[in-house]
């Protein structure tokens, strides 16, 4: 029996969102500037104030970081434990290069909120490093 | 800058909670909903194991 379109039940139901899909070189691109400026991945997708509100994140958590005399940890293979914290300290990109150039980072241990600092500068790169893949998922059209 | 602990508590859970909200939910709705759940989460289970950790000699 042939299917008459009703349009009372198609009203009903949720418009389907059309995804679109980048190609692999773009997708890469667009993470690689995720991950060096936070948030501008997003911004290059056309989603500016999620990429807005990314980048006020994690450059703020940065800031703050800094401020609170923590640590921004090196390439060192003599403790290898802080490979880990190197890795979450360059999740943040352009901006750890920047701190370390100009010698912010240095952490004072009798800081009061150092180890908050330490935390906090840690913890933007580790989300820098979901917001690129939440940008490498839109630009795949996985999510809307 | 010296923050105390309990400021830097909240500012913490404040950006955690909204970059997890926008990442894993897509309505705004949702996310408002979803970041002032993570939110009122991380400062509750602060307060929790702040008072457990309480009576310990330290």
């Amino acid at each position: 029996m042939e299917q008459v379109n009703n349009p009372v039940q198609s009203s009903t139901q949720p418009a389907a969102i059309e995804l679109k899909r980048m190609n692999m070189t773009a997708t890469l691109a667009i993470c690689s500037t995720g991950w060096l400026i936070p948030g501008l991945g997003h911004v290059l997708i056309g989603r500016w104030v999620r990429g807005a509100i990314f980048a006020a994140c994690v450059l703020l958590m940065f800031v703050l970081g800094l401020g609170m005399h923590g640590k921004l940890y090196d390439l060192e293979f003599d403790e290898p434990l802080h490979i880990f914290a190197f890795i979450a300290n360059i999740g943040t990109g352009m901006p750890y290069w920047i701190a370390e150039r100009l010698n912010f980072g240095l952490g004072t241990m009798t800081w009061p909120s150092y180890d908050y600092g330490t935390t906090y500068l840690w913890v933007c790169g580790l989300l820098n490093y979901l917001i690129v893949l939440d940008a490498f998922d839109i630009a795949q059209g996985r999510k809307p | 800058m010296i923050v105390s602990h309990f400021t830097a508590l909240v500012l913490f859970a404040l950006f955690v909670s909204t970059v997890f909200a926008l990442i894993t939910k897509n309505e705004p709705r949702e996310q408002f909903r979803y970041g002032v759940f993570v939110f009122l989460s991380f400062l509750a289970v602060a307060f929790a194991v702040g008072w457990i950790m309480y009576p310990l000699p330290l």
